[in-house]
């Protein structure tokens, strides 16, 4: 969908001093069968996942509830398979979001972006409540220069995407994302900037539906790496 | 009937899949934790006057501090005169030794009715955490007084304001026997109603509104 | 009460599109998540007492069998009559034999949500004894034709000072009045005489006490203590669940109760009631009765479920749920709604009988972090949702997008053509702009919002491209 996130995640992690591997097998970490109950689909891919990445010191990814689904419940899906479950947990221990590894791992105190502008940031769902990031992207934010960071109201509350619940029961997610856009516009800021691309897509789609066309919905990788060089 | 109790308990018992070995073994561990009384993270104590004070204001009841027991008459013409309420109570039985006529006050001694104004009780304890009263139930210590009238006032001696609801419990387990164990003291009462001010509800848009069914003001006089 | 949890969908387009509701949901949203934030952020120990409180639940729940045994052994101990009722329907019979045993005509209830589980009220008024409900909340739905609540503890959420007056003005005869205040007191007035004549007070339990025997009342109004001071008979009817240790245990839970319910401190009546009147009291009943529910808690013991056994029915999960909040509780279809309820729900009442509930959550998880008792109820909705796919109750269609996602997966060459495919068939929908305004594949979806354009090509190919760039430039 938005290759460029996964790009300006690579050259934060590059800048920071690491070296990115992108496996070139890997698909997807299981959390929508997981989600829907398919417990065999996830439990397919969350081995294959865990096989790809385990031999790396860390795992990172742009995206709160991927690296959520690896964190807090590969391990509950092998409950009852102690060799894959051990696997899992030593994964999980090093598997990191993006800004939450750049700042509590990487020690990262300054980024290369170069946004200048107002900017919300909403805490998505799955990054805040299954991995406690909240402090990580304000401080990368606030180490911008024109970055002038704003809170919304209720930036906690979920944007009603939740995977296949804003496919099922669409009229319940669109008032919820309809309160959450009206909380962006009451901030006054010119962006709004999150850590994972469902809630992204149910924000922007819902911006534009109801005919805001200024509102810039930014991924923070993107907000933190600034745009892509020559190459980059 | 017996029939339902056991099949539930035994339903319960195969769901925990229990046998006479893990049987005596929760026995056990029921024992024990009726015996450790284990309390949880406790309020401080300290300052429990002031505390009791100032969250019993918190909670809207009003507070007085009456230097001695036997100026609660006065105290009580008082402040019901300059709340404009009527001069007539209903005194619990401890409190009937007490000089309400010199205070200009009509009383009578006993349990509140529908009709009665103003109930006038003590309380067992009174908790600084909370700025709760804590009121048992008794011969001399009708709970309708406290529910039944649309004002009451309670008397709280600064003795017996504790810090939380542990050190009341402990007090009331020494004065009325232990409550898990065999009977002494005066034997555990009835009802124990903890009250923190007015009776309210919010349930009409979310509004506070006092006097729901209970009190519609709550006095308390800490003597002392 | 009998369930519709089944029409969810109709019944969420309903409320959606019920003006007047949607007002009165907005009125209130977020209250009591602010009284709940503040509440804690004044009380340091708050994550040391739920820790507390979550561990009081869980050891209880491990010896529930003996607990239940201890309680009733003092309770009996203490003058009461503990009776066990295997579901809501046996619970009716027990307490209509014991309004007959005492020639019972009025009963003034405290609010119960095992009562609502039960359909007492129905079952009273055919017994011939006239329920009346004594809550203002749950006085105002009696009659207001019985309508069923639509949260646990504010069943009115859903009204407005209007719809109240309005119906006030209808079944009391009396002018209508907007202020809050004085619809307050004409309740008071009109529920007064029906307390001091009563022949029987029926209350529900916040907690039995096993150390004692008694059980424990959280009240804000008072009538839990009228229901259970004036009338001759008390009648307290729970769930077994409902059970703790000791009176120390009381004082941590009534520490964190108030708390995630309203951000009380502590809500202005607790009672404790051990035993009917001593001889002498001059006030109190004269029996006292313990109906013990079942109702499908005990096959929950011992299950992947059991977590949801520790619940202390604060509604803080509610409270802070996106989806309760947009709908309101009545679109749940049964006693319970919001996140508890979804869960509580299909396991009291029937998977199949309460597809939508499990899935009708973004698993945002706002209600495992308020739990005041660390029930992680995202994870119990996923489990239901796995129960509904082994028990075949999904739709065939989700069932095979999700084998064909599943499969396509699991083959990275695979996945990175259909990766490549999807993309440019997006791209073929939005015809050149930046975003897709209807799709035949996620109808739903752009009913609601636009879907934003993928870009040209997928961050596989373009990474594969740079690599193979980068090593062309490291050869020369």
């Amino acid at each position: 969908m938005r290759p460029s996130i996964a790009f300006a995640a690579i050259r934060l992690l590059e800048s920071a001093g690491y070296t990115v591997v992108v496996p070139d097998t890997q698909t997807c970490c299981g959390q929508p069968g997981y989600n829907a109950g398919d417990r065999a689909a996830a439990r397919a891919l969350a081995r294959k996942l865990i096989a790809e990445f385990e031999s790396f010191p860390h795992v990172v990814a742009p995206s709160g509830s991927c690296a959520g689904t690896v964190k807090v419940h590969y391990a509950e899906l092998f409950a009852d398979d102690p060799a894959w479950r051990a696997r899992a947990e030593a994964l999980a221990e090093k598997t990191f979001e993006l800004t939450q590894f750049l700042v509590d791992v990487a020690g990262v105190s300054t980024v290369p972006g170069t946004f200048s502008g107002s900017v919300t940031y909403h805490d998505c769902c799955s990054g805040l409540r299954e991995l406690g990031v909240k402090a990580q992207p304000r401080a990368l934010m606030d180490s911008l220069p024109g970055v002038r960071r704003v809170e919304m109201r209720d930036c906690e509350e979920c944007c009603g995407f939740g995977g296949l619940f804003s496919v099922k029961y669409p009229d319940i997610s669109g008032a919820i994302v309809q309160r959450k856009c009206e909380s962006i516009r009451g901030s006054g800021a010119y962006a709004v900037a999150l850590g994972d691309l469902g809630c992204m897509m149910n924000i922007e789609g819902r911006l534009r539906r109801s005919g805001d066309e200024l509102t810039e919905v930014i991924h923070i990788a993107e907000l933190l790496a600034g745009p892509a060089g020559e190459g980059g | 009937m017996s029939g339902t109790r056991d099949d539930i308990l035994g339903r319960l018992r195969r769901q925990l899949g229990r046998t006479d070995a893990t049987r005596a073994e929760a026995q056990a561990r029921v024992e024990a934790v009726l015996a450790a009384r284990q309390c949880g993270p406790r309020a401080p104590s300290d300052a429990l006057v002031e505390r009791f004070i100032e969250r019993a204001r918190a909670m809207l009841s009003t507070v007085e501090r009456c230097p001695a027991e036997s100026e609660v008459p006065a105290f009580c013409a008082r402040w019901l005169a300059a709340q404009s309420l009527p001069l007539d109570l209903v005194v619990a039985p401890p409190f009937a030794h007490l000089d309400w006529a010199g205070a200009g006050l009509r009383m009578r001694v006993g349990a509140a009715d529908g009709d009665d104004r103003v109930g006038v009780t003590g309380c067992f304890r009174a908790i600084a955490e909370t700025g709760t009263l804590m009121l048992r139930s008794g011969v001399d210590m009708p709970p309708v007084n406290s529910l039944l009238p649309e004002t009451h006032i309670a008397i709280v001696p600064v003795a017996r304001i504790v810090a939380d609801m542990e050190a009341a419990w402990a007090d009331a387990r020494s004065e009325w026997g232990n409550a898990g164990g065999a009977e002494g003291g005066q034997g555990w009462p009835r009802a124990v109603n903890f009250v923190s001010g007015p009776s309210r509800t919010a349930d009409i848009e979310q509004v506070i509104v006092l006097g729901a069914h209970g009190p519609f003001r709550v006095h308390l006089l800490v003597v002392g | 009460m009998e369930i519709r949890s089944m029409h969810f969908v109709e019944r969420v387009r309903q409320r959606l599109d019920d003006d007047e509701l949607q007002r009165n949901l907005k009125r209130t949203r977020g209250r009591n998540a602010a009284s709940r934030a503040a509440a804690v952020a004044a009380f340091p120990d708050f994550d040391a007492v739920r820790q507390r409180a979550t561990e009081i639940r869980r050891s209880v729940l491990r010896d529930l069998d003996v607990w239940l045994e201890r309680f009733e052994a003092k309770a009996t101990e203490r003058g009461a009559t503990v009776l066990w009722a295997r579901d809501g329907e046996h619970a009716c019979e027990l307490i209509a034999d014991i309004a007959k045993r005492h020639g019972v005509r009025t009963v003034v209830k405290s609010k119960s949500m095992v009562s609502e589980e039960a359909g007492l009220n129905a079952a009273l008024e055919a017994a011939g004894v006239r329920p009346v409900e004594t809550d203002l909340g749950e006085y105002i739905l009696q009659i207001n034709d019985n309508e069923p609540p639509s949260h646990i503890i504010m069943p009115v959420i859903h009204k407005s000072k209007e719809q109240v007056s309005e119906l006030f003005a209808r079944v009391h005869g009396t002018p209508p009045k907007t202020d809050i205040e004085a619809l307050t007191h004409e309740a008071r007035a009109v529920l007064r005489p029906e307390f001091l004549g009563a022949d029987m007070g029926l209350s529900g339990g916040n907690f039995l006490i096993a150390e004692t025997g008694s059980v424990a009342i959280v009240t804000n109004e008072g009538n839990g203590r009228l229901c259970t001071t004036l009338p001759r008979v008390h009648v307290a009817l729970t769930g077994i669940e409902k059970v703790i240790p000791t009176l120390e245990d009381l004082s941590t839970l009534l520490r964190i109760l108030p708390r995630s319910a309203t951000g009380q401190a502590l809500t202005n009546y607790v009672s404790m009631l051990t035993g009917p009147k001593h001889a002498g009291d001059p006030d109190g009943p004269e029996h006292m009765y313990f109906v013990l529910v079942d109702g499908g808690r005990a096959d929950l013991l011992g299950s992947e479920f059991e977590d949801m056994l520790r619940c202390i029915r604060c509604g803080a999960c509610m409270n802070h749920c996106p989806v309760y909040q947009t709908v309101g509780g009545h679109a749940y279809g049964w006693v319970y709604p919001g996140p508890m309820g979804s869960v509580l729900t299909p396991l009291y009442q029937g998977l199949e009988k309460a597809k939508d509930l499990p899935h009708a959550a973004t698993l945002c998880n706002q209600c495992g972090v308020v739990c005041p008792v660390s029930i992680p109820l995202p994870e119990l909705m996923r489990r239901l949702r796995e129960k509904q796919v082994e028990c075949g109750l999904r739709p065939w269609s989700e069932r095979l997008a999700l084998r064909a996602w599943a499969w396509v997966a699991g083959r990275p060459k695979l996945y990175a053509l259909a990766s490549r495919v999807g993309v440019r068939y997006l791209r073929w929908l939005a015809g050149g702009r930046d975003r897709i305004q209807v799709m035949g594949l996620a109808p739903g979806w752009t009913a609601q919002r636009d879907f934003p354009a993928p870009a040209a090509q997928t961050f596989r190919e373009l990474h594969a491209a740079r690599q193979a760039a980068k090593r062309q430039g490291g050869a020369r």
